[in-house]
Protein backbone atom coordinates (compact mmCIF):
# COMPACT_ATOMS: atom_id res chain seq x y z
CA UNK A 1 0.00 0.00 0.00
CA UNK A 2 2.70 2.47 1.05
CA UNK A 3 4.74 1.43 -1.96
CA UNK A 4 1.78 2.08 -4.20
CA UNK A 5 1.31 5.54 -2.70
CA UNK A 6 5.00 6.34 -3.05
CA UNK A 7 4.93 5.30 -6.66
CA UNK A 8 1.82 7.35 -7.32
CA UNK A 9 3.39 10.37 -5.73
CA UNK A 10 6.58 9.92 -7.79
CA UNK A 11 4.51 9.66 -10.95
CA UNK A 12 2.54 12.74 -9.99
CA UNK A 13 5.74 14.66 -9.44
CA UNK A 14 7.15 13.57 -12.79
CA UNK A 15 3.92 14.61 -14.49
CA UNK A 16 3.95 18.00 -12.77
CA UNK A 17 7.53 18.54 -13.84
CA UNK A 18 6.68 17.52 -17.39
CA UNK A 19 4.09 20.29 -17.49
CA UNK A 20 6.39 22.78 -15.75
CA UNK A 21 9.04 22.23 -18.38
CA UNK A 22 6.94 21.87 -21.53
CA UNK A 23 8.52 24.49 -23.84
CA UNK A 24 5.16 25.90 -24.89
CA UNK A 25 2.49 27.85 -23.00
CA UNK A 26 -0.63 25.91 -21.97
CA UNK A 27 -3.72 27.46 -20.40
CA UNK A 28 -7.15 26.13 -19.55
CA UNK A 29 -9.83 28.78 -19.32
CA UNK A 30 -13.59 29.04 -19.13
CA UNK A 31 -15.82 30.77 -21.67
CA UNK A 32 -15.28 34.12 -19.92
CA UNK A 33 -11.53 33.75 -20.11
CA UNK A 34 -11.06 32.94 -16.40
CA UNK A 35 -7.89 30.88 -16.04
CA UNK A 36 -8.25 27.53 -14.29
CA UNK A 37 -4.82 26.07 -15.03
CA UNK A 38 -1.69 27.51 -16.53
CA UNK A 39 1.86 26.32 -17.01
CA UNK A 40 5.07 28.33 -16.48
CA UNK A 41 5.85 29.20 -20.10
CA UNK A 42 2.37 30.67 -20.48
CA UNK A 43 3.03 32.82 -17.41
CA UNK A 44 6.44 33.79 -18.74
CA UNK A 45 4.89 35.00 -22.00
CA UNK A 46 1.78 36.61 -20.51
CA UNK A 47 3.07 38.33 -17.38
CA UNK A 48 4.77 41.22 -19.19
CA UNK A 49 1.37 42.16 -20.68
CA UNK A 50 -0.73 41.92 -17.56
CA UNK A 51 -1.87 45.40 -16.57
CA UNK A 52 -3.04 44.46 -13.09
CA UNK A 53 -0.15 42.13 -12.27
CA UNK A 54 -2.48 39.13 -12.19
CA UNK A 55 -3.21 36.22 -14.47
CA UNK A 56 -6.80 35.50 -13.54
CA UNK A 57 -8.26 36.01 -16.98
CA UNK A 58 -6.65 35.31 -20.36
CA UNK A 59 -8.81 37.81 -22.27
CA UNK A 60 -7.89 40.53 -19.77
CA UNK A 61 -4.20 39.61 -19.79
CA UNK A 62 -4.12 39.93 -23.58
CA UNK A 63 -6.61 42.78 -24.03
CA UNK A 64 -3.99 45.30 -25.09
CA UNK A 65 -2.44 43.11 -27.75
CA UNK A 66 -5.30 40.82 -28.86
CA UNK A 67 -8.46 42.77 -28.08
CA UNK A 68 -10.77 40.58 -30.11
CA UNK A 69 -10.11 37.25 -28.35
CA UNK A 70 -13.25 37.57 -26.26
CA UNK A 71 -15.49 38.23 -29.24
CA UNK A 72 -13.82 35.49 -31.28
CA UNK A 73 -14.59 32.97 -28.54
CA UNK A 74 -18.07 34.38 -28.03
CA UNK A 75 -18.90 34.11 -31.71
CA UNK A 76 -17.65 30.57 -32.09
CA UNK A 77 -20.88 28.67 -32.47
CA UNK A 78 -19.83 25.01 -32.66
CA UNK A 79 -19.94 22.94 -29.47
CA UNK A 80 -16.26 22.13 -29.71
CA UNK A 81 -13.38 22.65 -32.07
CA UNK A 82 -10.60 25.07 -32.93
CA UNK A 83 -11.60 28.69 -32.43
CA UNK A 84 -8.34 29.87 -33.91
CA UNK A 85 -5.23 28.07 -35.01
CA UNK A 86 -1.82 29.66 -34.68
CA UNK A 87 -3.18 33.20 -34.71
CA UNK A 88 -0.31 35.69 -34.69
CA UNK A 89 -0.34 38.37 -32.02
CA UNK A 90 2.13 41.21 -32.39
CA UNK A 91 3.44 42.55 -29.13
CA UNK A 92 5.89 45.28 -29.98
CA UNK A 93 7.11 47.04 -33.02
CA UNK A 94 10.46 45.34 -32.84
CA UNK A 95 12.71 48.37 -32.44
CA UNK A 96 15.28 46.43 -30.45
CA UNK A 97 14.32 46.79 -26.80
CA UNK A 98 14.99 44.29 -24.08
CA UNK A 99 16.85 41.19 -25.14
CA UNK A 100 14.33 38.69 -23.91
CA UNK A 101 11.21 40.33 -25.25
CA UNK A 102 9.31 38.17 -27.70
CA UNK A 103 7.74 40.14 -30.55
CA UNK A 104 5.16 37.73 -31.90
CA UNK A 105 3.06 35.14 -30.08
CA UNK A 106 1.09 32.38 -31.71
CA UNK A 107 -2.20 31.57 -30.04
CA UNK A 108 -4.33 28.50 -30.65
CA UNK A 109 -7.67 28.17 -28.89
CA UNK A 110 -9.45 24.83 -28.70
CA UNK A 111 -12.98 24.76 -27.39
CA UNK A 112 -13.54 21.54 -25.42
CA UNK A 113 -17.14 22.19 -24.44
CA UNK A 114 -19.36 25.08 -23.37
CA UNK A 115 -17.26 25.71 -20.29
CA UNK A 116 -13.69 24.87 -21.17
CA UNK A 117 -11.19 26.25 -23.64
CA UNK A 118 -7.58 25.14 -23.97
CA UNK A 119 -5.04 27.69 -25.19
CA UNK A 120 -1.59 27.00 -26.61
CA UNK A 121 0.70 30.02 -26.60
CA UNK A 122 4.10 30.08 -28.22
CA UNK A 123 6.80 32.64 -28.92
CA UNK A 124 7.28 32.46 -32.70
CA UNK A 125 9.30 35.63 -33.24
CA UNK A 126 12.25 33.92 -34.90
CA UNK A 127 10.15 31.48 -36.86
CA UNK A 128 8.12 34.29 -38.43
CA UNK A 129 11.26 36.14 -39.43
CA UNK A 130 12.54 33.07 -41.23
CA UNK A 131 9.22 32.40 -42.93
CA UNK A 132 8.96 35.99 -44.05
CA UNK A 133 12.24 35.75 -45.92
CA UNK A 134 11.17 32.44 -47.41
CA UNK A 135 7.86 33.90 -48.59
CA UNK A 136 9.62 36.72 -50.37
CA UNK A 137 11.70 34.22 -52.25
CA UNK A 138 8.59 32.21 -53.11
CA UNK A 139 6.78 35.32 -54.32
CA UNK A 140 9.64 36.13 -56.62
CA UNK A 141 9.75 32.66 -58.10
CA UNK A 142 5.99 32.61 -58.37
CA UNK A 143 5.96 35.90 -60.21
CA UNK A 144 8.65 34.87 -62.60
CA UNK A 145 7.87 31.25 -63.30
CA UNK A 146 4.26 30.37 -62.90
CA UNK A 147 0.89 31.09 -64.35
CA UNK A 148 1.87 33.77 -66.81
CA UNK A 149 -0.91 33.89 -69.36
CA UNK A 150 -0.67 37.53 -70.23
CA UNK A 151 1.33 40.44 -68.96
CA UNK A 152 2.17 44.00 -69.81
CA UNK A 153 5.82 44.78 -70.25
CA UNK A 154 6.96 48.38 -70.15
CA UNK A 155 10.14 50.32 -69.64
CA UNK A 156 10.24 53.13 -67.11
CA UNK A 157 12.66 56.04 -66.93
CA UNK A 158 14.59 56.91 -63.76
CA UNK A 159 11.52 58.73 -62.40
CA UNK A 160 9.16 55.84 -63.04
CA UNK A 161 7.51 57.34 -66.13
CA UNK A 162 6.48 55.08 -69.00
CA UNK A 163 9.06 55.44 -71.76
CA UNK A 164 6.81 54.23 -74.51
CA UNK A 165 3.48 52.59 -75.07
CA UNK A 166 3.18 49.09 -76.52
CA UNK A 167 0.24 46.76 -77.27
CA UNK A 168 0.78 44.63 -74.15
CA UNK A 169 -0.01 47.68 -72.00
CA UNK A 170 -3.19 48.19 -73.98
CA UNK A 171 -4.20 44.53 -73.64
CA UNK A 172 -3.81 44.30 -69.85
CA UNK A 173 -4.76 47.81 -68.74
CA UNK A 174 -6.74 49.32 -71.59
CA UNK A 175 -4.55 52.43 -71.65
CA UNK A 176 -3.61 53.78 -75.07
CA UNK A 177 -0.52 55.64 -76.30
CA UNK A 178 -1.52 58.65 -74.17
CA UNK A 179 -0.01 56.72 -71.26
CA UNK A 180 3.47 57.48 -72.53
CA UNK A 181 5.37 59.83 -70.21
CA UNK A 182 3.02 59.30 -67.27
CA UNK A 183 4.20 57.69 -64.03
CA UNK A 184 3.35 54.03 -63.43
CA UNK A 185 1.33 55.22 -60.40
CA UNK A 186 -1.42 55.83 -63.00
CA UNK A 187 -2.30 52.13 -62.74
CA UNK A 188 -3.19 52.54 -59.05
CA UNK A 189 -6.36 54.11 -57.62
CA UNK A 190 -5.66 57.79 -56.92
CA UNK A 191 -5.64 57.51 -53.13
CA UNK A 192 -3.86 54.15 -52.98
CA UNK A 193 -0.33 55.31 -53.70
CA UNK A 194 1.61 58.51 -53.01
CA UNK A 195 4.27 59.83 -55.39
CA UNK A 196 6.77 59.05 -52.64
CA UNK A 197 5.66 55.42 -52.54
CA UNK A 198 5.99 55.15 -56.29
CA UNK A 199 9.58 56.37 -55.99
CA UNK A 200 10.25 54.07 -53.00
CA UNK A 201 9.61 51.02 -55.13
CA UNK A 202 12.12 52.16 -57.70
CA UNK A 203 14.66 52.61 -54.92
CA UNK A 204 13.84 49.16 -53.54
CA UNK A 205 14.31 47.70 -56.98
CA UNK A 206 17.74 49.36 -57.10
CA UNK A 207 18.64 47.99 -53.70
CA UNK A 208 17.23 44.45 -53.96
CA UNK A 209 17.29 43.83 -57.69
CA UNK A 210 13.49 43.81 -57.80
CA UNK A 211 10.36 45.17 -56.13
CA UNK A 212 7.13 43.26 -56.09
CA UNK A 213 3.71 44.50 -55.08
CA UNK A 214 0.25 42.99 -55.29
CA UNK A 215 -2.71 45.31 -54.97
CA UNK A 216 -5.91 46.64 -56.50
CA UNK A 217 -5.23 48.39 -59.79
CA UNK A 218 -7.43 50.28 -62.24
CA UNK A 219 -7.91 49.86 -65.96
CA UNK A 220 -8.36 52.88 -68.23
CA UNK A 221 -12.13 52.47 -68.06
CA UNK A 222 -12.05 52.68 -64.24
CA UNK A 223 -12.74 49.00 -63.57
CA UNK A 224 -10.61 47.43 -60.87
CA UNK A 225 -8.47 44.33 -61.09
CA UNK A 226 -6.03 42.60 -58.77
CA UNK A 227 -2.58 43.14 -60.20
CA UNK A 228 0.92 42.01 -59.52
CA UNK A 229 3.48 44.68 -60.32
CA UNK A 230 7.14 43.82 -60.55
CA UNK A 231 9.82 46.42 -61.17
CA UNK A 232 13.41 45.50 -61.89
CA UNK A 233 16.29 47.82 -62.78
CA UNK A 234 17.66 47.35 -66.28
CA UNK A 235 21.27 46.38 -66.71
CA UNK A 236 23.48 49.32 -67.71
CA UNK A 237 23.97 47.97 -71.22
CA UNK A 238 20.24 47.91 -71.94
CA UNK A 239 19.84 51.44 -70.66
CA UNK A 240 22.22 52.86 -73.22
CA UNK A 241 20.64 50.91 -76.03
CA UNK A 242 17.26 52.36 -75.16
CA UNK A 243 18.36 55.98 -75.04
CA UNK A 244 16.81 56.81 -78.34
CA UNK A 245 13.29 55.77 -77.45
CA UNK A 246 13.09 57.46 -74.06
CA UNK A 247 14.09 61.00 -73.17
CA UNK A 248 16.03 60.24 -70.01
CA UNK A 249 16.72 56.64 -70.95
CA UNK A 250 14.95 53.50 -69.77
CA UNK A 251 16.09 52.62 -66.27
CA UNK A 252 13.58 49.98 -65.15
CA UNK A 253 11.48 47.26 -66.59
CA UNK A 254 7.92 46.88 -65.32
CA UNK A 255 5.93 43.66 -65.56
CA UNK A 256 2.27 43.97 -64.76
CA UNK A 257 -0.01 40.94 -64.51
CA UNK A 258 -3.72 40.61 -63.89
CA UNK A 259 -3.90 38.01 -61.10
CA UNK A 260 -7.55 38.51 -60.19
CA UNK A 261 -8.32 34.77 -60.08
CA UNK A 262 -5.50 34.08 -57.66
CA UNK A 263 -6.41 37.06 -55.61
CA UNK A 264 -9.17 35.49 -53.54
CA UNK A 265 -6.85 33.03 -51.85
CA UNK A 266 -4.04 35.51 -51.35
CA UNK A 267 -6.42 38.16 -50.09
CA UNK A 268 -8.10 35.82 -47.63
CA UNK A 269 -4.76 34.76 -46.23
CA UNK A 270 -3.73 38.39 -45.96
CA UNK A 271 -6.94 39.41 -44.24
CA UNK A 272 -6.72 36.64 -41.69
CA UNK A 273 -3.21 37.51 -40.70
CA UNK A 274 -3.48 41.28 -40.86
CA UNK A 275 -6.97 42.22 -39.87
CA UNK A 276 -8.91 42.69 -36.69
CA UNK A 277 -11.69 40.16 -36.32
CA UNK A 278 -14.40 42.48 -35.01
CA UNK A 279 -13.93 45.58 -37.14
CA UNK A 280 -12.18 44.27 -40.24
CA UNK A 281 -9.59 47.04 -39.81
CA UNK A 282 -5.88 46.33 -39.88
CA UNK A 283 -4.57 44.83 -36.65
CA UNK A 284 -1.52 45.79 -34.61
CA UNK A 285 0.69 43.55 -36.68
CA UNK A 286 -0.33 45.22 -39.92
CA UNK A 287 0.07 48.70 -38.43
CA UNK A 288 3.51 47.96 -36.97
CA UNK A 289 4.75 46.42 -40.18
CA UNK A 290 3.39 49.21 -42.36
CA UNK A 291 4.74 51.90 -40.05
CA UNK A 292 8.19 50.44 -39.77
CA UNK A 293 8.30 50.03 -43.54
CA UNK A 294 7.12 53.61 -44.09
CA UNK A 295 9.69 54.96 -41.62
CA UNK A 296 12.46 52.93 -43.21
CA UNK A 297 11.48 54.31 -46.59
CA UNK A 298 11.31 57.87 -45.35
CA UNK A 299 14.86 57.54 -44.08
CA UNK A 300 15.89 57.10 -47.69
CA UNK A 301 13.50 59.74 -49.03
CA UNK A 302 12.66 62.16 -46.19
CA UNK A 303 9.01 63.16 -45.88
CA UNK A 304 6.65 63.52 -42.96
CA UNK A 305 4.65 60.50 -41.74
CA UNK A 306 1.79 61.27 -39.39
CA UNK A 307 0.37 58.99 -36.71
CA UNK A 308 -3.03 59.51 -35.12
CA UNK A 309 -4.03 57.45 -32.08
CA UNK A 310 -7.73 57.48 -31.29
CA UNK A 311 -9.56 56.32 -28.20
CA UNK A 312 -13.31 56.09 -27.64
CA UNK A 313 -14.32 58.31 -24.71
CA UNK A 314 -15.93 56.72 -21.67
CA UNK A 315 -16.07 53.40 -23.47
CA UNK A 316 -16.30 51.47 -20.23
CA UNK A 317 -19.56 53.28 -19.50
CA UNK A 318 -20.91 52.18 -22.91
CA UNK A 319 -19.98 48.58 -22.14
CA UNK A 320 -21.49 48.79 -18.67
CA UNK A 321 -24.73 50.26 -19.93
CA UNK A 322 -25.28 48.38 -23.22
CA UNK A 323 -23.17 45.27 -22.61
CA UNK A 324 -20.39 43.94 -24.85
CA UNK A 325 -22.64 43.76 -27.94
CA UNK A 326 -23.36 47.49 -27.57
CA UNK A 327 -19.66 48.20 -27.18
CA UNK A 328 -18.90 46.09 -30.24
CA UNK A 329 -21.49 48.02 -32.26
CA UNK A 330 -19.79 51.29 -31.30
CA UNK A 331 -16.38 49.92 -32.33
CA UNK A 332 -17.73 48.75 -35.68
CA UNK A 333 -19.39 52.09 -36.24
CA UNK A 334 -16.15 53.95 -35.47
CA UNK A 335 -14.28 51.62 -37.82
CA UNK A 336 -16.66 52.45 -40.67
CA UNK A 337 -16.23 56.19 -40.13
CA UNK A 338 -12.45 55.85 -40.00
CA UNK A 339 -12.40 53.96 -43.28
CA UNK A 340 -14.56 56.64 -44.83
CA UNK A 341 -12.48 59.57 -43.61
CA UNK A 342 -9.00 58.30 -44.44
CA UNK A 343 -7.37 57.48 -47.76
CA UNK A 344 -6.75 54.00 -49.08
CA UNK A 345 -3.03 54.55 -48.66
CA UNK A 346 -3.49 55.33 -44.97
CA UNK A 347 -3.34 52.35 -42.61
CA UNK A 348 -6.31 52.33 -40.23
CA UNK A 349 -5.87 49.84 -37.40
CA UNK A 350 -7.47 48.73 -34.18
CA UNK A 351 -4.62 48.46 -31.72
CA UNK A 352 -6.36 47.90 -28.41
CA UNK A 353 -9.79 47.36 -26.88
CA UNK A 354 -11.18 50.75 -27.84
CA UNK A 355 -8.02 52.22 -29.28
CA UNK A 356 -7.37 52.85 -32.96
CA UNK A 357 -4.38 54.20 -34.86
CA UNK A 358 -3.94 55.61 -38.32
CA UNK A 359 -0.67 55.90 -40.21
CA UNK A 360 -0.76 58.69 -42.80
CA UNK A 361 2.16 58.53 -45.23
CA UNK A 362 3.43 61.82 -46.67
CA UNK A 363 1.25 63.89 -44.36
CA UNK A 364 2.40 66.79 -42.19
CA UNK A 365 1.29 67.56 -38.66
CA UNK A 366 -1.06 70.42 -39.53
CA UNK A 367 -2.94 68.34 -42.08
CA UNK A 368 -3.15 65.30 -39.81
CA UNK A 369 -4.40 67.45 -36.93
CA UNK A 370 -7.02 68.98 -39.19
CA UNK A 371 -8.21 65.51 -40.25
CA UNK A 372 -8.28 64.32 -36.64
CA UNK A 373 -10.32 67.35 -35.55
CA UNK A 374 -12.82 66.80 -38.34
CA UNK A 375 -13.01 63.13 -37.39
CA UNK A 376 -13.83 64.01 -33.76
CA UNK A 377 -16.55 66.41 -34.90
CA UNK A 378 -18.05 63.84 -37.25
CA UNK A 379 -18.12 61.03 -34.68
CA UNK A 380 -19.81 63.30 -32.13
CA UNK A 381 -22.59 64.08 -34.63
CA UNK A 382 -23.11 60.51 -35.78
CA UNK A 383 -24.69 58.32 -33.10
CA UNK A 384 -24.67 54.52 -33.32
CA UNK A 385 -28.02 52.82 -33.59
CA UNK A 386 -28.06 49.75 -31.40
CA UNK A 387 -31.05 47.75 -30.27
CA UNK A 388 -33.44 50.57 -31.13
CA UNK A 389 -31.40 53.11 -29.21
CA UNK A 390 -28.98 55.79 -30.33
CA UNK A 391 -25.63 55.59 -28.55
CA UNK A 392 -23.82 58.89 -28.70
CA UNK A 393 -20.10 58.39 -28.55
CA UNK A 394 -17.16 60.77 -28.78
CA UNK A 395 -13.51 60.14 -29.38
CA UNK A 396 -10.25 61.76 -28.40
CA UNK A 397 -7.25 61.78 -30.68
CA UNK A 398 -3.52 62.35 -30.36
CA UNK A 399 -1.52 63.35 -33.40
CA UNK A 400 2.19 63.29 -34.03
CA UNK A 401 4.51 63.30 -36.98
CA UNK A 402 7.89 61.83 -37.86
CA UNK A 403 9.66 64.36 -40.05
CA UNK A 404 12.01 61.72 -41.37
CA UNK A 405 12.48 58.03 -40.65
CA UNK A 406 14.79 58.60 -37.69
CA UNK A 407 12.28 57.70 -35.07
CA UNK A 408 11.11 54.23 -34.05
CA UNK A 409 7.58 52.92 -34.40
CA UNK A 410 7.30 52.56 -30.63
CA UNK A 411 8.29 56.18 -30.05
CA UNK A 412 5.93 57.48 -32.72
CA UNK A 413 3.00 55.62 -31.17
CA UNK A 414 4.09 56.68 -27.69
CA UNK A 415 4.11 60.33 -28.74
CA UNK A 416 0.66 60.03 -30.28
CA UNK A 417 -0.45 58.29 -27.10
CA UNK A 418 0.84 61.14 -24.96
CA UNK A 419 -1.00 63.64 -27.13
CA UNK A 420 -4.11 61.48 -26.84
CA UNK A 421 -3.96 61.62 -23.08
CA UNK A 422 -3.45 65.36 -23.21
CA UNK A 423 -6.68 65.43 -25.25
CA UNK A 424 -8.40 63.29 -22.62
CA UNK A 425 -7.16 65.55 -19.85
CA UNK A 426 -8.34 68.65 -21.68
CA UNK A 427 -11.90 67.34 -21.60
CA UNK A 428 -12.11 64.68 -24.38
CA UNK A 429 -13.91 64.92 -27.74
CA UNK A 430 -10.92 66.70 -29.26
CA UNK A 431 -7.63 66.20 -31.04
CA UNK A 432 -4.29 67.37 -29.66
CA UNK A 433 -0.93 67.46 -31.37
CA UNK A 434 2.09 66.01 -29.61
CA UNK A 435 4.44 68.48 -27.96
CA UNK A 436 7.51 67.38 -26.09
CA UNK A 437 6.04 68.83 -22.90
CA UNK A 438 2.94 66.67 -23.22
CA UNK A 439 1.86 64.89 -20.08
CA UNK A 440 3.78 61.83 -19.18
CA UNK A 441 2.26 58.42 -19.73
CA UNK A 442 2.37 57.91 -15.99
CA UNK A 443 -0.64 60.18 -15.77
CA UNK A 444 -2.41 57.77 -18.08
CA UNK A 445 -3.65 55.35 -15.50
CA UNK A 446 -5.23 58.09 -13.46
CA UNK A 447 -7.21 59.17 -16.51
CA UNK A 448 -7.98 55.60 -17.56
CA UNK A 449 -9.85 55.12 -14.35
CA UNK A 450 -12.30 57.95 -15.01
CA UNK B 1 16.04 36.82 15.60
CA UNK B 2 13.42 35.47 13.25
CA UNK B 3 13.99 35.68 9.55
CA UNK B 4 11.10 37.32 7.74
CA UNK B 5 10.55 37.95 4.03
CA UNK B 6 11.24 41.67 4.03
CA UNK B 7 14.14 41.82 6.44
CA UNK B 8 16.92 44.18 5.26
CA UNK B 9 20.23 42.60 4.28
CA UNK B 10 18.52 39.24 4.06
CA UNK B 11 21.01 37.52 1.74
CA UNK B 12 23.74 37.57 4.38
CA UNK B 13 21.40 35.94 6.91
CA UNK B 14 20.26 33.30 4.44
CA UNK B 15 23.88 32.52 3.59
CA UNK B 16 24.44 31.76 7.26
CA UNK B 17 21.41 29.44 7.54
CA UNK B 18 21.61 25.65 7.53
CA UNK B 19 19.22 23.84 5.25
CA UNK B 20 17.16 22.88 8.32
CA UNK B 21 16.88 26.57 9.23
CA UNK B 22 15.70 27.38 5.71
CA UNK B 23 13.11 24.60 5.84
CA UNK B 24 11.51 26.30 8.86
CA UNK B 25 10.76 29.51 6.95
CA UNK B 26 7.22 30.40 5.92
CA UNK B 27 8.26 31.65 2.50
CA UNK B 28 9.99 30.03 -0.44
CA UNK B 29 13.76 30.28 -0.86
CA UNK B 30 15.48 29.43 -4.13
CA UNK B 31 19.22 30.03 -4.18
CA UNK B 32 21.32 29.75 -7.32
CA UNK B 33 24.93 30.21 -8.33
CA UNK B 34 26.68 32.33 -10.97
CA UNK B 35 25.83 29.69 -13.62
CA UNK B 36 22.11 29.83 -12.54
CA UNK B 37 22.27 26.24 -11.22
CA UNK B 38 20.00 25.88 -8.19
CA UNK B 39 21.88 25.36 -4.93
CA UNK B 40 19.16 26.01 -2.37
CA UNK B 41 15.51 24.89 -2.53
CA UNK B 42 13.72 25.01 0.80
CA UNK B 43 10.79 22.96 2.06
CA UNK B 44 8.20 25.72 1.67
CA UNK B 45 9.00 26.15 -2.02
CA UNK B 46 9.28 22.42 -2.59
CA UNK B 47 5.84 21.86 -1.05
CA UNK B 48 4.22 24.71 -2.98
CA UNK B 49 5.59 23.62 -6.34
CA UNK B 50 5.13 19.90 -5.73
CA UNK B 51 8.75 19.15 -6.60
CA UNK B 52 11.30 17.52 -4.32
CA UNK B 53 14.70 19.24 -3.99
CA UNK B 54 16.40 16.25 -5.67
CA UNK B 55 14.64 17.10 -8.93
CA UNK B 56 15.65 20.72 -8.76
CA UNK B 57 19.06 21.19 -7.15
CA UNK B 58 21.83 21.41 -9.75
CA UNK B 59 19.43 22.35 -12.56
CA UNK B 60 19.62 25.75 -14.31
CA UNK B 61 16.93 27.87 -12.66
CA UNK B 62 15.45 29.85 -15.54
CA UNK B 63 15.23 27.05 -18.09
CA UNK B 64 14.75 23.83 -16.09
CA UNK B 65 13.14 24.90 -12.83
CA UNK B 66 11.21 28.15 -13.13
CA UNK B 67 10.83 28.98 -16.82
CA UNK B 68 7.99 31.34 -15.92
CA UNK B 69 10.62 33.74 -14.58
CA UNK B 70 12.65 33.66 -17.78
CA UNK B 71 11.70 37.14 -18.98
CA UNK B 72 12.75 40.73 -18.53
CA UNK B 73 10.86 41.03 -15.26
CA UNK B 74 13.00 38.48 -13.38
CA UNK B 75 15.81 36.72 -15.27
CA UNK B 76 16.85 39.88 -17.10
CA UNK B 77 17.15 41.78 -13.82
CA UNK B 78 19.60 39.22 -12.43
CA UNK B 79 21.52 39.23 -15.68
CA UNK B 80 21.72 43.02 -15.73
CA UNK B 81 22.84 43.15 -12.10
CA UNK B 82 25.60 40.65 -12.80
CA UNK B 83 26.70 42.50 -15.93
CA UNK B 84 26.77 45.88 -14.23
CA UNK B 85 28.33 44.46 -11.09
CA UNK B 86 25.51 46.06 -9.12
CA UNK B 87 23.47 44.98 -6.11
CA UNK B 88 19.88 43.85 -6.72
CA UNK B 89 17.22 43.89 -4.01
CA UNK B 90 13.79 44.35 -5.51
CA UNK B 91 10.38 43.02 -4.60
CA UNK B 92 7.84 42.61 -7.41
CA UNK B 93 4.33 41.28 -7.69
CA UNK B 94 4.22 38.20 -9.86
CA UNK B 95 2.15 35.14 -10.69
CA UNK B 96 3.62 31.66 -10.31
CA UNK B 97 1.98 28.59 -11.75
CA UNK B 98 2.26 26.34 -8.72
CA UNK B 99 0.89 22.93 -9.66
CA UNK B 100 -0.53 24.71 -12.75
CA UNK B 101 -2.68 27.06 -10.67
CA UNK B 102 -2.04 30.78 -11.09
CA UNK B 103 -0.90 32.00 -7.66
CA UNK B 104 -0.23 35.63 -6.84
CA UNK B 105 3.07 36.04 -5.09
CA UNK B 106 5.62 38.65 -4.15
CA UNK B 107 9.09 37.84 -5.44
CA UNK B 108 12.13 39.33 -3.76
CA UNK B 109 15.17 39.29 -6.02
CA UNK B 110 18.52 39.36 -4.25
CA UNK B 111 21.95 39.54 -5.82
CA UNK B 112 25.10 41.31 -4.70
CA UNK B 113 28.57 41.54 -6.24
CA UNK B 114 30.87 39.08 -4.59
CA UNK B 115 28.07 36.89 -3.17
CA UNK B 116 28.21 33.37 -4.52
CA UNK B 117 24.49 32.71 -4.01
CA UNK B 118 21.71 34.76 -5.56
CA UNK B 119 18.18 34.36 -4.24
CA UNK B 120 14.61 34.43 -5.43
CA UNK B 121 12.30 34.56 -2.41
CA UNK B 122 8.63 33.72 -2.83
CA UNK B 123 5.86 34.93 -0.55
CA UNK B 124 2.24 34.03 -1.25
CA UNK B 125 -0.03 37.04 -1.44
CA UNK B 126 -3.31 36.97 0.46
CA UNK B 127 -6.09 36.03 -1.97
Amino acid sequence: MTDGLAQLSAEYEALIQFLYLAPVGLVQLDADGEIAMINPIAAQLLMPHSRDGGLDNLFVALQDVAPDLRSQCGQYAAQSGKICDGMHVHLHAGSGGAKRMPQILSITLLKLDARRIMAVIDDITEQVRRECRQRQNDAWLNAVLTGITDYALASLDAEGRLCEWNPSIGRVTGFGPEAEGRTYAMFYPADAITPEHARDRLREADADGWALDESRLLRADGTAFWGSVMIAPLPEADREADLGACGDGAAYCLILRDVTDKRDIAERRRREAFSDHLTGLANRRALFEATSQELARSRAAPRPSAMIVIDADHFKAVNDRYGHPGGDAVLQHLAAILLDVFREVDVVARIGGEEFAVLLPSTDLAHALDLAERLCARVALDPVSFDGQAIVCTISAGVTVALDGHVGVDLLIKQADQALYAAKRAGRNRAVAFQSECIDLEAREAIDGV
Amino acid sequence: MTIVFDLPDLATRLDACTSDDLDQLDFGVIGFGPDTAVTVYNAFESQAAGLSPQRVVGQPLFTNVAPCMNNFMVAQRFEDALEQNAALDETIDYVLTLRMRPVKVALRLLSAPGNATRYVLVRRQPK
